[in-house]
Parts: structure tokens; C-alpha cells; sequence
């Protein structure tokens, strides 16, 4: 709560001069710490922040300058979905902004050479959420205990940190300057950094030192070991270093909220950290918010929940069947609802596995014809008008009509329906015969079965599969859905046993050609598609196997060009062909894109954009909004 | 002293009256006592049974469902997946028969859907000047009849190129009465089915164990417990979740049959040993057994009348039971799979927070699940007070 007087205090900082401000502390900090400052606990706010913090203009931005207060809650459906605070809260080395250009945040500025030379500078006077200094000794911890580390990193450093094998050099130039650089151009370097999930280069060595063989005696180390429950210390290091799980509370943080809840619990808050480097142009401390409550309920009530206003900002959870209900509970509930775009390629897409073990299947989903006839098979029409109420784009799995990179023959190609063709294309793919309930066999004479795999938590994903099923029973395929939870579907695909498999599209809809386009071609085994091709690249060529078709490997070259490219231009042709690759020959499926996903929020909550892109990537969720920025009105 | 009984040994003294005997005296002499001591056993349970209003009702009931479900095609307006896309969620049409004041064939108006942009709601409104007609042994959507003929009428349609959703559409606008209707095919036929099954498995599980006794009885009593001690949605699921995805529906919906009474025959064994270890001690029975009477005539002849008609009265109370397993298995998604429909698979679909708030009407099928349940409870209730009619 803010008292009268910070209030009246509040209001005057709006008028007094920027020099000047910086002595009432009380009014720029929260008084959420005012407790802990006044007993010493805390320093004062101008010794916590950086000297020259990230200021957030928010008035440039089109939004409202707020104030401190206020607790959020926000409903998930696992306790495994806090991750989505690391990534909402998008504190970032470098960052997207709102138009997805890359800005420094946690950094205050940076360079590049040639595409290969990195140069970070960091924020003198930068702290850690514990209050212990963040400077480039903490880069130099990560790389020489845990990147270098040969028992914490067996197979050598991360391959993200390699460019054709060859493993960056790191150098801390002084104490907030640091520079890794390749021979090589490095194009993927800033961009993982911005990414939801991004590439660790630091971690707080004050506090991860104590945990680490190098430093610790064995004994204490033992006792760690017994206390968090891990085989050995290198367990006992990752456990505690991870930064993309916010799990362990005691981890200094850079982000907006720092954890206080260790799982398992069924309510996690977060608070504000009290170190956080931005501030709006007044000078106040962002976060506006202190406090992130995250209830942990069935993901199957979350709508009910948000209908009735129990959470304050919900995105997760929702989907488009959903908003008529939250729409209508505006007039009784405090809660507002807006639509925002999906960033996915295709909101819902069939992934035939090219890697199944079924070796007739195998041959029959790398054969295209079969891949274009079940595209073609499928009627986007009515999937758009009876599902999405005709406001998404019948679309093949490829970018969005907002990326730089679109052309509408991708978001065409093979996506038109015409049974006619399909019936053709696969009678010629060796599916010419048909039992008597009008199933195609199969060459071993099995009748044409397919299992597809759901990861069955949405139910507009089951909605369009049983559109699908009748499509596909129409050109003589008969479809049996399974779904099972998401990590044993990613395994199952992963071993093979899952023929096809259904998912959103593409991650990134909306790429630009800076953007490396790895989800186009084999770079990891979570894609659907190929995962052993993907883990053969993830892996550095050691675990999976490599492709053995022409159209994949193109793929992969053009992957490996782009690696190796230096201009925007060259990226651009690059992506422009591996994208007519890509839908050309239909390695996924897509049905509609650009799809609709209802945001609720609190209607005391302030600065959230009415209309956004709303996605893994490249937006972070909320990420790119900055979710600091947002504020609550005051009650009453 | 002579001892009343012969030498061991030897045979028992016996003679055979030669004086006329009549077996049916007693009966015949009763013979002008009134049609009560005339009546055989099954014409008393009849009479008992007509006296029960509620079963009697709840009989008729049932007969007309189940001969029902032999003419789904015909009485559905719309074929199990008509799709009509431009009418989804649909509320019920109200059919008119006044019109101007005056009696008319029944008619229900046509609908306009727009969407409401705002809450993405498709709102329909009548349309009073369009009128639609019903029509009554009409033309309607083509079906195979019994696998036998194609055929194309129904008993009700809508107008020409008109709708009909008497009770609403569902999310891809199939209407939901004529899902309902060939739902109760699936839902009531695996009710009787799987207690048929647990019959016979009861009957002749538990005969034996109440007759033999000993060694086989204890086995099968321990069995019994266990099988009744394990939860049983649980046992459920984890026999449903054995039946392969690739089955085709209905060989899904034999299996599930299997399952459920599987699971069920313990409750009827127990009854059949717990009658039959009474009625073998009753003396008629060691009579036929000194007259030389097999055990399988023993059985047949004399034990199975005694207590058939409490079988089938409890038989009918465990009906209930399997429809509401097959429904319990089909809402948790192992059951039956689509697209067999069953109730159960319907209210699956009508689970979300979505349809309670916005679209009721697919709430609609757990009517029938209630009246189907209660009438078999009562007709089970009936029956049972009017098995033993002697008492």
C-alpha cells in the first residue's frame, strides 16, 4: 500500500528536476522495501541501481507512467510452467524491443566486428538480486568453471558457443568489459541471447562458488550433495545454477522478480528485486509491481478461474474457445479481455515423422507426394469458419503475413483443398488398393492406420483433428488420435514409435532475416519432424544419424550458409530459398495460422497493449511488452 | 430288545403302499379355491409386478428405448456426423403449432446466425417470416438400414433446405437429438450386453462354488474379495488402457463390454452361492439327490428355478451400473473413442466450463442417462418384490 504521503511525494517527484531526484529516494523506491530499507537491511535505491540504469521511456512508448504496488497473480497449470517468469520478465543481455529490433538491457552497450568480434559492456555498479556485484568476473566464473569445466561439461562447451567447432575465445578486458570472438562470423550469437530461452554466458559466482569442486572442500560438498538429494556435485552445480527454472530461491537473479518459493508448493511469489536495472524517465524503480503470485491449478479450470477473476494476467492456459466466456464475464468481474495474434506458424500443425521406425511408413511419409496429398486433403476453409471463426489465415506451416520474409506462394503451396489431386497423389505413392471399408493398404497390406500423437492439452487441437480425421478417412487414411503427456511425447517421437504427431507450427512465425532459421531445417530433437536428424546436429554429429534426404540436406546446407553469413542480404536469400524448400515439400502440415489468443487481465491493470504479437518467439510472450512496465490502479 | 433299524449290512425294510395315491390331490382339491391357488409362479410374479406402478411404468420405458435403438436411423432427423457449419451452436428450435390463432402443421422458424465481433458469440435469431414446416415420413440424409437396404427416410425432417436442431447444435453443428439417439444405441446395448456377460459368468462361477463347496468355493470367495477390495475406475482404466488404438470402434466397444463385466460377475456370484448353499440343504433337494438325480439335473431341475428370479431382479440393478461405467470410462477418455458415439462420449465433449456457461443444451444427454438409470432401478425394485411370490 502507498501511503498519503508518498503519495503526495509521488506527485511532486513529477515536478522537480532530474538532478534533484535523485535525493528522494522515497518516492522513486517501492515502498514495498521501504521496511527493509529503513532498518538497514537494504541500501538506499541510488546505491542499488546501476549509475546508469535502463530508462524505459514509457511516454515514448504510447504508455502511462505508474506506480509501485500491488501483487499479480497469475494461474498455471503445473509448477513446472514458473518458467514462464524468466521468460516473461525478458531481462536479457541484449533484447528484442517491441518493433523486434535487438536493443541492450542488461548491457549498456555493446559492439560487433566483422560479425565475429563481441564486445559486452556491462552496467558499472550492476547488482545481483543478493546484492553481490555483477561484473565480468561472474562471465569469467561461467567460463572457466562451468563452460571449461570437463566434468560439468563432459562433452566440451556448449555447442552454441562453438562455430564450426571452433570454441569462442573469452576475454574479460576489465571489470565490466567482456569480448568473445571466433574466426569465424558468429550470425546466431545476439540472437540466442535474445532468445526466450537464452544462452547462458554468466551466472552469480559470489553465491555458485560455494557449490563448485574448485571451491569447496569435499566435505561441505557432501553435505550439499545430501541435502539437495543429487548424485554428485556437478548434480549439485546444475541444480542450483539454473536460471531458466526459477526452483531455487536462494540463486541471485538479474530478473525483474526473484523467486521466494522452492518446489513443491502450490503458490509461488515471486518479489521485486530490489537491483533491478531499469527505471521509467522519472527515475522510479521498475518493477511497478512487487509481487508475482503464481497459483498452481488445473490447467482445465483455468479458464473458469479467469472468468470468475482470479487471475489478474492470463495468457497461458487460454484459448480462443475461451473468450466469448471471459468476454461475457467482463460485466461481472473486474476483467478485461483483448485478442492478440499467435506468433506460430500454423496453430495447429501434423508433423509425419520422417524418422518413424514403422520402415514402411517411413518410406511412405519421406516419399512428398504423400506428404503434399495430406496437405491437400485438408479443408483450411472449414477449419477457419468453424473454428476460428474465420479469422486466422488458411495457411501452410511457414511465417506469417507480418514477416519481413513472407511471400504468399509459402503460405499457398499445397495448402489448397482438392481431394481429387490428393486421391491421385497417393494412389501413385503405391496406395492404390483399398479394403472394404474404403482404407487404402498399405504395400505390406496393412490397412492404412495412422496413429497421430497429441501432446492433448488444448482442446482446439482436438476440434481441428477430428475435422482432420474426416478429411482423411475421405481420401481412404484412416486417423486414431493418442495423446499422452508432453514429455513422454517427446521421447516417443524421439524413439520412433510415434508415426505422426500433432503441435503448434513453426515457433517463430515472424522472422527476420537476422533471425537464424534453424527451426527450418534439422537443429534439434525436439522437432517433430526429424528428431534424430535434429539431435545429430544438436549433438555435434555424435548421438542421431544424418539425413539421408537431398531436400533435408539442402536444408542443412543452407542452414550451415546461413551460420557463415555476414550481411542482412545474403541471410535474406537464404531464408527466402530454404523457405521455398520447406513448403514446397510440406514437411509439416499446417492448417491455419495467425489464430487468436485471448489475454485477460485485471481492469486495474495498466500498459498492456490492447493488440500484440503473442508467441514462444521471438516474443517472449509478454516478454517484449515488458511486464515491468505494467501497473495496477489503486484499489477503491 | 429288537432294534428298530436292521443289521449293518443289511437291507432297510421297506414296503410300497398299494393304496391309490394322486400327486396332484392337494392341487386339484384347491380347484375351487379361486384363480390365486391356481396361478403358476410366473402369473403370480405378474400380478405382484403389475401392483408395482413405478416398475410397471419404468418397464414400458425401457421397451420403447430399447426397440428405439433398432430404428435410430429412422428416428434421427440427421445422421450421426451430418456437419451443418453454418450452424454451430445452435440453440434449440422451438416448434410451433399456432399460427394467426389457429392450429397448424408444426413449424419451427428458419435462423440467421451473425456473429457478435465483439464476444466472437454466433448469436441466432428467428426469423418469423421464414416458416418452416415440419415434415413427417420425409427424405431426408441416406443410411444403411440394418446393413441390409439403403434408405433415406426419416420420421421427422426439417422443411427443404431448412434445419431441424430440436435440441441444438454442438461445436462442429451436429445436431445433438439425433446424437443422443444413436448414442443410447452404444450406451443401452452395452448395459445389456456386459451383464449378459457377467451372467453367465456369475452363474456358473458361483453355481459351482455354492454347490461343490470346498477348495474351488474358497478360491473363488478370495478372488471374489480381492476383485471387489480394488477400486474400480481405477482396474477400469487400467484394463481400458490395454486395448490397442488401432482396434476398430467396434471391436473398442466388445472389449470395453468384456471389460466392464469382467469386473462385475462377483456381485451375482456371491448371490447364486450364497442361494445355493441355502437351497441344497432344503429337503426336496436331498430327496432328488436319494432319488438318484445327477448333479446337473439337481442343478437345472431343482436349485436354478429357485432362484432365477431373484438373478434376474439383481441383474436388472447392475445394468444401471454398467452404463454408468461405460459413461465413466467414455468421460475419461478410455472408453469408447470416437466416432462411436455413445452418452458418454457426448458428455465428454460438454465437460468444459464453455458449454455449462454459454451452450447447456449439450448437457442434454445426462437426462436420458438419469431416466434410464432410475427406470431400471425401479423395474429392478419391481421385480425383486415380486420373485418370491410364496412368501
Amino acid at each position: 500500500m502507498i501511503t498519503r504521503r508518498a503519495l503526495l511525494a509521488l506527485l511532486g517527484s513529477a515536478a522537480i528536476p532530474a538532478a534533484l531526484r535523485a535525493n528522494s529516494d522515497t518516492a522513486l523506491d517501492s515502498a514495498f522495501l521501504r521496511e527493509r530499507v529503513d532498518s538497514g537491511e537494504l541500501p538506499e535505491l541510488a546505491k542499488r541501481l546501476p549509475q546508469n540504469p535502463r530508462v524505459i521511456n514509457l511516454q515514448s512508448m504510447g504508455r502511462t507512467l505508474g506506480h509501485h504496488g500491488g501483487d499479480l497473480t497469475i494461474l498455471i497449470g503445473r509448477a513446472k510452467d514458473i518458467r514462464y517468469i524468466p521468460i516473461n520478465s525478458y531481462s536479457r543481455l541484449i533484447g528484442y524491443n517491441e518493433q523486434l529490433e535487438m536493443v541492450p538491457d542488461i548491457l549498456e552497450s555493446y559492439t560487433v566486428e566483422e560479425g565475429r568480434i563481441f564486445t559486452f559492456h556491462l552496467r558499472p555498479g550492476h547488482r545481483w538480486s543478493d546484492g553481490s556485484a555483477f561484473t565480468s568476473s561472474d562471465f569469467q566464473y561461467f567460463w572457466d568453471e562451468v563452460a571449461l569445466n570437463r566434468e560439468i561439461a563432459r562433452g566440451g562447451p556448449p555447442v552454441s558457443l562453438l562455430v564450426n567447432g571452433e570454441v569462442a575465445k573469452f576475454e574479460a578486458l576489465d571489470e565490466v568489459t567482456v569480448r568473445y570472438s571466433w574466426t569465424q562470423p558468429n550470425p546466431v550469437f545476439l540472437s540466442k541471447l535474445a532468445a526466450p530461452i537464452p544462452l547462458t554466458l554468466m551466472l552469480p559466482a559470489a553465491y555458485m562458488r560455494q557449490f563448485h569442486a574448485n571451491h569447496q572442500s569435499s566435505d561441505t560438498l557432501a553435505t550439499y550433495i545430501e541435502h539437495y538429494r543429487v548424485d554428485d556435485w556437478v548434480g549439485l552445480h546444475r541444480k542450483l545454477s539454473r536460471q531458466n527454472r526459477p526452483e531455487n530461491p536462494d540463486l541471485p537473479t538479474l530478473e525483474a522478480w526473484r523467486p521466494t518459493t522452492a518446489p513443491p508448493a502450490e503458490q509461488f511469489v515471486f518479489e521485486r528485486n530490489p537491483y533491478f536495472h531499469r527505471v521509467d524517465e522519472n527515475g522510479k524503480q521498475l518493477p511497478y509491481i512487487d509481487k508475482v503470485v503464481m497459483n498452481v491449478s488445473s490447467s482445465e479450470i483455468i479458464a473458469a478461474k479467469t472468468a470468475t477473476g482470479d487471475s489478474d494476467l492470463q495468457g497461458v492456459g487460454l484459448a480462443l474457445p475461451d473468450y466469448t466466456l471471459i468476454k461475457e464475464a467482463e460485466n461481472r468481474f473486474p476483467i478485461k479481455v483483448s485478442l492478440w495474434r499467435r506468433t506460430q506458424g500454423s496453430s495447429v500443425a501434423l508433423f509425419p515423422n520422417l524418422n518413424c521406425r514403422d520402415d514402411v511408413w517411413r518410406s511412405l511419409f519421406q516419399d512428398v507426394r504423400v506428404r503434399r496429398a495430406l496437405s491437400l486433403a485438408i479443408n483450411r476453409e472449414e477449419i477457419n469458419q468453424v473454428l476460428y471463426y474465420g479469422l486466422a489465415n488458411e495457411s501452410a506451416d511457414t511465417v506469417l503475413p507480418e514477416s519481413p520474409l513472407y511471400k504468399a506462394e509459402y503460405a499457398a503451396a499445397w495448402s489448397s483443398y482438392d481431394r481429387d489431386q490428393a486421391n491421385d497423389l497417393l494412389d501413385q505413392a503405391g496406395l492404390s488398393q483399398r479394403n472394404s471399408s474404403k482404407i487404402r493398404l498399405l504395400p505390406d497390406g496393412r490397412p492404412a492406420n495412422i496413429t497421430i500423437e497429441s501432446a492433448g492439452d488444448s482442446t482446439l487441437e482436438t476440434d481441428v483433428l477430428e475435422l482432420i480425421t474426416d478429411y482423411f478417412r475421405d481420401v481412404g487414411i484412416a486417423l486414431f488420435i493418442r495423446s499422452s503427456q508432453r514429455d513422454i511425447f517427446r521421447s516417443r517421437i524421439l524413439g520412433g514409435s510415434v508415426q505422426m504427431s500433432v503441435f503448434r507450427g513453426l515457433d517463430n512465425g515472424l522472422p527476420s532475416a537476422d533471425m537464424p532459421p534453424t527451426q527450418m531445417a534439422p537443429s534439434s530433437s525436439d522437432q517433430l519432424q526429424w528428431p534424430l536428424w535434429g539431435l545429430h546436429y544438436m549433438s555435434g554429429k555424435k548421438q542421431g544419424k544424418a539425413s539421408d534426404m537431398p531436400h533435408v540436406q539442402e536444408l542443412s546446407r543452407l542452414l550451415d550458409q546461413w551460420m557463415m553469413s555476414t550481411h542482412t542480404e545474403q541471410r535474406a536469400d537464404i531464408w527466402a530459398r530454404m523457405l521455398t524448400i520447406y513448403s514446397d515439400q510440406v514437411f509439416s502440415i499446417g492448417t491455419v495460422n495467425g489464430g487468436l489468443q485471448p489475454l485477460a487481465r485485471s481492469a486495474r491493470l495498466n500498459n498492456i497493449p490492447d493488440t500484440g504479437l503473442y508467441g514462444f518467439a521471438p516474443t517472449s510472450y509478454l516478454g517484449v511488452y515488458l511486464p515491468d512496465t505494467f501497473w495496477f490502479d489503486k484499489e477503491g | 430288545m429288537k432294534s428298530p433299524l436292521p443289521k449293518p449290512g443289511e437291507a432297510l425294510e421297506h414296503y410300497v403302499s398299494d393304496a391309490p395315491y394322486d400327486p396332484n390331490s392337494i392341487e386339484n382339491n384347491q380347484s375351487d379355491e379361486g384363480p390365486l391357488a391356481q396361478a403358476s409362479q410366473l402369473k403370480l410374479m405378474w400380478w405382484y409386478f403389475r401392483q408395482h406402478r413405478l416398475a410397471l411404468a419404468s418397464a414400458i420405458f425401457l421397451v420403447l428405448v430399447y426397440l428405439s435403438i433398432l430404428f435410430s436411423e429412422f428416428l434421427a432427423p440427421y445422421n450421426l456426423h451430418t456437419r451443418n457449419t453454418e450452424f454451430i451452436y445452435a440453440p434449440p428450435a422451438s416448434v410451433h403449432i399456432f399460427r394467426d390463432g389457429s392450429l397448424v402443421r408444426p413449424y419451427t422458424y428458419g435462423q440467421t446466425m451473425t456473429l457478435d465481433m465483439t464476444t466472437l458469440r454466433r448469436n441466432y435469431t428467428d426469423n418469423v417470416n421464414d416458416i418452416q414446416p415440419l415434415r413427417f415420413f420425409c427424405r431426408g440424409d441416406t443410411y444403411q438400414f440394418w446393413s441390409l437396404f439403403e434408405s433415406d427416410m426419416h420420421l421427422v425432417c426439417p422443411a427443404e433446405g431448412g434445419q431441424l436442431f430440436l435440441l441444438g447444435t454442438d461445436r462442429l453443428g451436429r445436431d445433438v437429438l439425433s446424437r443422443t439417439i444413436y448414442g443410447a444405441r452404444i450406451s443401452l446395448t452395452i448395459g445389456i450386453l456386459g451383464v449378459l456377460l457377467s451372467f453367465v459368468l456369475g452363474v456358473v462361477i458361483g453355481g459351482i462354488a455354492g454347490y461343490r463347496g470346498g477348495i474351488f468355493d474358497m478360491v473363488v470367495q478370495r478372488m471374489t474379495e480381492v476383485l471387489q477390495s480394488i477400486p474400480s475406475i481405477p482396474l477400469w482404466m487400467a484394463l481400458a488402457t490395454i486395448i490397442p488404438l488401432t482396434w476398430s470402434p467396434l471391436l473398442v466397444y466388445v472389449g470395453i463390454t468384456v471389460i466392464l463385466s469382467l469386473l462385475d460377475w462377483t456381485g451375482l456370484a456371491r448371490a447364486v452361492r450364497s442361494k445355493l448353499l441355502s437351497l441344497r440343504e432344503e429337503d426336496y433337494v436331498v430327496a432328488a439327490q436319494l432319488l438318484g438325480a445327477n448333479s446337473t439335473r439337481v442343478i437345472k431341475r431343482h436349485l436354478i428355478p429357485g432362484f432365477m428370479s431373484h438373478l434376474i431382479a439383481s441383474a436388472t440393478l447392475t445394468v444401471p451400473g454398467m452404463i454408468l461405467g461405460e459413461t465413466a470410462l467414455s468421460f475419461l477418455g478410455i472408453g469408447l473413442r470416437p466416432p462411436i458415439t455413445s452418452w458418454g462420449i457426448l458428455l465428454t465433449e460438454a465437460r468444459s466450463i464453455n458449454i455449462i456457461a454459454l451452450y447447456p443444451w449439450l448437457l442434454f444427454p445426462v437426462i436420458p442417462v438419469i431416466l434410464v438409470i432410475l427406470a431400471f432401478n425401479f423395474l429392478g425394485d419391481g421385480l425383486r418384490d415380486a420373485a418370491d411370490p410364496y412368501k
